[in-house]
């Protein structure tokens, strides 16, 4: 059976030997086959989970992971090759006014502002090398997410959960947490073509109130005793329904879901309420946005969820066009919440098992930018022909850099790692051949990676 | 179809080549294997730009080489520096800069030079395209045939012509068409088909009590005369058009506030059953077609839609044709017989038009208004311009007592005629001594009042030197804009500034949320006199150009011709940057019958849209009637209703199709006379039960043996429920409101966002408005059953609902009956009505709206039969 066949029994509906599993699961607990299904993956996978915590603005690469002595030296002087082209006007090399240390057996260099993460340098892998397309956010952002600059492809989440199901029936496959929207919004975590079920499920996590994170998930009248009684009448008239229609795919899966929702009720709100984490563990992640995002992270991998990204925040925090400063406290805020993340990923042995990536949709350039549009001559332009991304956990070779940009960080020039290939390096991990998760829609076979991308075998332990 | 060979010229790319190590052909090996890579990775340094010396753009230039030498010696690559700098093994040159080659590429151009450098002059080799007569014969690209209708063993089925064509394959495989679904299911699924909303139970019994042979006839006439109609069928052209009330900005909503008189000129030709090669006509070309009033509406199909080129040949030749031609834009068609060349003349008439605000206003209304927000914006420029001007005065005013102020706030001195509130503000400013305060760390360090004395001195000289210096760059910057600060390109202006420090302190003590800033409104109390008199007036004055505020005038969202047209080149490899041959406007090779011709008037639209509804096009008609059909049965002949295309579906019953695209052509290209024929067969009317054989033989139904079982699509579960509770409010057309409790208008007529589509509406598989949209699925997750579990909405119309049910009968039992009527068009079954009166009874006080959330909730309700 063909992942396609799968969805289309499975999908929209399944057969009677499903509707007697479900009948039967309620007391094995042994969930029918639906579209969230764990699939098997093409071969035997590194990783099972996946957290993509999206720094969304552009990061800089030469203020975090990837330090550059020259910049330093040459600080306030032309670039001698000349600057990169780049959206905006940007003149003479600024440094880094951050400092870099190394970490770990590995010697693995972070910026001041991701100190605490060099506390897991041997468990990380930063890819120097990284570069995208076009110096502009929605292309980028699209790119990174969707891997296509235009918008109307299936996210990367989609194409996860699509691609392996999930291992909770009762919570959604991919998980989007953001306070607010990113820039170009829902469409980065959009199910486009695949069926809606694959689409991201939205959170916005500066709601600190369970029931108000999750849509629906609670019913503001009825106590669950009383719903229940509810459905079960429910549960009576669809038999009847059922036994007058005949056998139909359809509708059993339509009485399935409602039971899963029923007992999505429970379940959902539970898990994101941080606050049954202890106070000690709550205060290591931050009170702040990325690091609720990072525990709730947590909780929902532990749970079973296939995919969770989190955004750093509202529109585009890390776009410091102005003031490079701006990301001392946007690097701590993710910094604490991240390296919280890996340390009790690792002490509740998940991180095997989960891949963890942290990285914007491009870089920044190491001159600053002088244009008109800035009211203080001390941040940085977009850059998309050089960055870093940073992955931990699950299959990843811990305590290596792969590849380098120039001397001064503008251009990936050694072993250079496009989107794509980030792309089908990470479908890799998780088991699958990103030239075989295709969907058919109007008679194309589409994937992540479109017609591009190479694994890059080298980040793989 | 005449079958000529006719060249045309394209380009191969890498994409759609061969794999060759030894150039048998030489010239073509460049073209597809070695110039895609030059263009690709080494033109950009080393063509016109000479980086080294070095051009890499013609035989000559490479063979002349750059500063180290000649670039390559033909017939020996291990000789050639090009090859050394690209294998990297030259001890300095390493090429390209973005990272080695991947090994194959690097073969090749060794291969390549190997083999003599051979190199074709010109721009690119025109390669001869041909259509095969293979390609030809294709199923979809033949002519529309007229089949004759086929004879049928079981000669009492057949209610007309279509159910002939599907008992002959019926038979054929021996299926056998399920029995005729009952008159309460039949006129259920034909309201919902026709108008997206169930029967009313009055409507119910008059049918069941019309006993005359027609009246399933009369009801569809009545269906197809309602403006019900073209809402519900409009809405599936609105599918394929993309259509949305806004533009995919990506930082804030951007509305398009008249997108709607497209959406309603689309209800409208529906509901007129305007001839579809006109409605087709129009959309592409209406500013140029006679009575353009009545079809320049038509172009909001891209005045609307996002605004890359791409998407407008992508969304006109899947939406209209069911062809893929945007996969040929970076290459020839790998698959359908479209050179690239066909993309890009089709692109060039999208290029040569733009978009067009038409005005639906006489010239007066939209020139007064026009008039009136030039008044506004000015006098509201002159209050903006004196509000800053004093509240700079003001700010440097203050800042000169700066040592005062900070004194005061530390108690050393007494307020005086300090201002209050400001030496609040430093109060606040002064609260946290770990904030980025560089210039106040001897303020903060002082212990005593004379060390504060001396700190806040120093502090109010800086503070004054650093406004200053603010004012000089402000003034260099003003110098160097040309001083216009409104420039379009500020992006690329080289401009000063403060160093880091300084500006922060500015920002902190001057900038708009800065201590000494008081701004419109705020600084008004430290005007007197004249200065007070003059704001006044400025703003009675605006308030006087404002009182009679006028309506923004309403216009289309139209298209038209560029006043000045340009001519469209291939795009190599996709590439703008790298064109190729001329691409004259023109209709794809395999619809023109004979040679290609150029278009001649304008950019083509008008050609271009008579070349898709001529009757020589075979695609236009099945593709209607196959979405159409599709609509009516769940699923399509073909299905992939966009793509009709090798790699596309094969029609399950072509001959058929033809029949259906023939009748429909004959009948004047009229949808409600297709439709009102697809109604009234056998196979339209067949019911949902399946069976073990049938299952057996054809498990996707694709032979019509039985009707697809449908679940109601998101706009028809949102109006059902609200005309369940009465509230569905029917007034048709007009501005678009987002979708809340408030609004209960038809889901249609609600706001559609490219940007952030309505939560419940994606929920239900609404199609994403970005991408043209082929078909609608039916998921069927958790998160929909806690949608109707939960939502409050939904709460509140079964409330609604059981309100109404309320009124209709004295006993429960008359109410549960009533209900079951408006519902589900029947009378409740023993046992339903015992568990109903069981849960009525005892559920308490609130069991009718559980009761009938339940109602809502259940499977019977959710699809049709």
């Amino acid at each position: 059976m063909t992942r396609r066949d799968c969805l289309k029994t499975a999908g929209t509906g399944f057969g009677m030997t499903a509707l007697a599993q479900m009948l039967g699961a309620a007391a094995n607990n042994t969930p029918p086959a639906g579209p969230l299904t764990p699939k098997a993956p093409h071969f035997a996978p590194k990783a099972k989970h996946v957290i993509f915590i999206f720094l969304n603005g552009g990061p800089s690469q030469v203020d975090t992971f990837d330090p550059k002595p020259l910049l330093t030296k040459y600080n306030g002087q032309p670039a001698p090759g000349g600057n990169v082209k780049t959206e905006r006007k940007t003149g003479n090399l600024l440094r880094s006014p951050f400092e870099f240390k190394k970490y770990g057996k590995s010697g693995l260099e972070f910026s001041e502002i991701f100190s605490r993460l060099g506390g897991h340098a041997d468990e990380c892998c930063v890819i120097r090398s990284m570069f995208t397309e076009r110096p502009n956010h929605e292309p980028s952002l699209l790119l990174m997410n969707s891997g296509d600059k235009l918008p109307g492809r299936p996210s990367m989440g989609s194409w996860l959960t699509y691609g392996l199901g999930s291992e909770n029936q009762n919570l959604p496959g991919f998980v989007v947490l953001c306070p607010g929207f990113p820039v170009v919004g829902p469409q980065l975590w959009a199910s486009t073509f695949l069926p809606a079920v694959y689409q991201g499920t939205y959170i916005p996590n500066n709601e600190k109130t369970p029931d108000k994170l999750v849509q629906y998930v609670r019913n503001p009248e009825l106590k669950l005793p009383e719903q229940r009684t509810q459905l079960d009448l429910l549960s009576k008239l669809n038999q009847l329904h059922l036994a007058r229609t005949g056998h139909d795919n359809e509708l059993e899966a339509a009485i399935q879901s409602a039971e899963i929702a029923y007992r999505m009720q429970s379940e959902a709100p539970e898990v994101f309420d941080i606050s049954k984490e202890p106070e000690k563990i709550r205060a290591r992640y931050g009170d702040t946005n990325i690091g609720r995002g990072c525990l709730m992270a947590l909780r929902l991998i532990e749970k079973g969820v296939r995919m969770v990204q989190i955004y750093h925040g509202d529109g585009q925090p890390w776009d410091s066009h102005d003031d490079i400063m701006a990301h001392k406290k946007l690097g701590n805020e993710a910094d604490m919440g991240v390296s919280s993340l890996l340390e009790d990923l690792k002490l509740r042995g998940l991180l095997n098992d989960t891949l963890v990536i942290l990285g914007g949709e491009f870089g920044r350039t190491p001159a600053v930018e002088v244009s008109g549009l800035v009211k203080v001559q001390n941040g940085r332009d977009h850059n998309s022909a050089g960055f870093s991304y940073v992955l931990a956990g699950g299959g990843v070779k811990g305590g290596y850099v792969h590849g380098a940009t120039d001397d001064f960080g503008f251009k990936s020039v050694e072993k250079p790692v496009h989107v794509h290939d980030l792309h089908a390096t990470i479908l890799h991990l998780m088991g699958m051949d990103h030239t075989k998760l295709t969907y058919r829609y109007s008679g194309r076979d589409f994937r992540l990676t479109d017609v591009a991308g190479n694994v890059v075998h080298e980040i793989v332990a | 179809m005449r079958a000529s060979r006719f060249a045309i010229t394209a380009m191969f790319s890498a994409l759609c080549s061969a794999r060759a190590a030894v150039p048998a052909n030489p010239a073509e090996f460049f073209e597809m294997k070695v110039r895609p890579v030059l263009a690709d990775k080494c033109l950009g340094c080393h063509a016109g730009g000479k980086m080294g010396g070095l051009q890499l753009d013609t035989r000559e230039h490479a063979l002349a080489g750059g500063k180290s030498g000649p670039a390559i010696v033909a017939g020996d690559p291990d000789k050639s520096l090009l090859i050394q700098a690209i294998r990297q093994t030259h001890a300095t040159l390493k090429m390209p800069p973005g990272g080695k080659l991947p090994d194959e590429q690097v073969n090749d151009i060794a291969n390549w030079i190997k083999g003599g450098a051979v190199w074709p002059a010109g721009p690119a080799k025109p390669v001869q395209y041909t259509i095969s007569q293979e390609q030809r014969n294709f199923w979809s690209f033949k002519p529309v045939a007229n089949p004759a209708v086929p004879k049928v063993k079981n000669t009492k089925w057949a209610l007309n012509d279509i159910d002939r064509f599907i008992l002959a394959k019926l038979e054929e495989k021996g299926l056998t068409p399920a029995k005729p679904a009952d008159r309460r299911t039949l006129i259920r699924r034909a309201y919902f088909d026709l108008t997206g909303l169930p029967p009313a139970p009055e409507q119910v019994d008059a049918f069941l009590a019309d006993k005359s042979p027609n009246a399933f006839e009369k009801v569809l006439d009545t269906l197809l005369a309602s403006p019900r109609y073209g809402e519900r069928w409009g809405r599936f052209w609105l599918d394929i058009a993309r259509y949305s009330d806004d533009k995919l900005n990506s930082t804030m909503e951007e509305p398009h506030p008249n997108a709607f008189r497209y959406r309603d000129w689309v209800i409208n030709a529906f509901n007129s059953d305007m001839p579809y090669n006109t409605f087709a006509k129009a959309q592409i070309a209406g500013d140029l077609m006679p009575e353009k009033e009545k079809y320049q509406a038509g172009t909001g199909f891209y005045a609307l839609s996002p605004e890359f080129q791409d998407d407008r040949v992508d969304a006109t030749t899947r939406g209209f044709l069911a062809l893929t031609v945007a996969c040929a834009q970076c290459h020839n068609h790998k698959f359908d017989p479209i050179p690239q060349v066909d993309y890009y003349s089709m692109l060039g008439i999208f290029e040569n038009s733009k978009m067009n605000e038409v005005p639906l206003a006489p010239k007066e209304v939209v020139d007064a208004y026009k008039k009136q927000q030039e008044r506004m914006n000015a006098k509201r420029g002159e209050i903006t311009e004196f509000v800053k001007q004093q509240s700079e005065q003001l700010a440097d005013i203050l800042s000169r007592r700066t040592a005062s102020y900070l004194l005061a706030a530390a108690g050393d001195e007494p307020r005086g005629t300090l201002d209050q509130e400001t030496l609040d503000k430093w109060k606040n400013y002064l609260k946290n001594p770990e904030k980025d305060h560089p210039y106040l760390k001897a303020w903060f360090a002082a212990k005593t009042p004379e060390d504060r004395r001396k700190a806040a001195n120093e502090f109010q000289e800086t503070l004054l030197a650093v406004n200053k210096e603010k004012k000089t760059v402000d003034d260099k910057n003003h110098i160097k804009l040309g001083l216009n600060p409104n420039r379009g390109d500020l992006s690329q202006a080289d401009l000063v500034s403060l160093s880091r420090d300084k500006h922060v302190l500015w920002e902190n003590i001057f900038g708009d949320r800065g201590v000494l800033h008081y701004g419109d409104g705020k600084v008004d109390r430290f005007l007197l006199g004249q200065w007070k008199e003059n704001l006044e007036l400025l703003r009675a004055e605006l308030k006087g150009i404002e009182k009679d505020k006028l309506p923004e005038y309403p216009f289309l969202q139209a298209i038209s011709d560029k006043p000045t047209l340009g001519k469209q080149k291939v795009w190599i490899r996709g590439d703008r940057g790298n064109q190729g041959e001329l691409a004259p406007p023109r209709f794809l090779a395999i619809l023109s019958p004979g040679e290609q011709k150029p278009f001649t008037h304008g950019s083509g639209r008008l050609e271009l849209a008579e070349a898709m509804v001529s009757e020589t096009n075979p695609l236009t008609p099945r593709v209607i009637v196959n979405r159409i059909w599709q609509h009516h049965f769940g699923q399509g002949i073909v299905r992939t209703p966009s793509n009709f295309g090798l790699q596309g579906d094969r029609p399950a019953n072509p001959e058929l199709l033809d029949y259906l695209a023939t009748q429909f052509m004959q009948g004047g290209w009229s949808i409600k006379k297709l439709t009102r024929n697809i109604m009234l067969s056998a196979a339209y009317q067949e019911s949902a039960e399946t069976n073990e054989k049938g299952l057996n033989l054809d498990p996707e139904n694709r032979f019509n043996w039985h009707y697809n079982r449908q679940r109601l699509d998101a706009e028809e579960l949102r109006d059902a429920v609200l005309f369940l509770s009465g509230k569905l409010d029917l007034n048709t057309g007009g501005k678009a409101e987002k979708i809340s409790d408030a609004n209960v208008r038809r889901t249609v007529y609600c706001f559609v966002s490219r940007r952030k589509l309505d939560p419940a509406l994606a929920l239900f598989d609404f199609p994403n408005p970005n991408n043209t949209a082929e078909q609608r699925l039916a998921t069927n997750v958790p998160l929909q059953r806690l949608f109707f579990m939960n939502n409050p909405w939904i709460l509140s119309q079964a409330k609604g609902i059981a309100l109404r049910v309320s009124t209709l009968g004295k006993t429960d039992e008359e109410r549960l009956e009533q209900a079951y009527r408006i519902f589900y068009q029947r009378k409740p079954t023993v046992e339903e009505k015992k568990l109903g009166l069981e849960y009525v009874q005892h559920a308490g006080m609130t069991a009718w709206p559980l009761y009938m959330q339940v109602l809502l909730e259940a499977n019977e309700f959710e699809f049709v039969d």
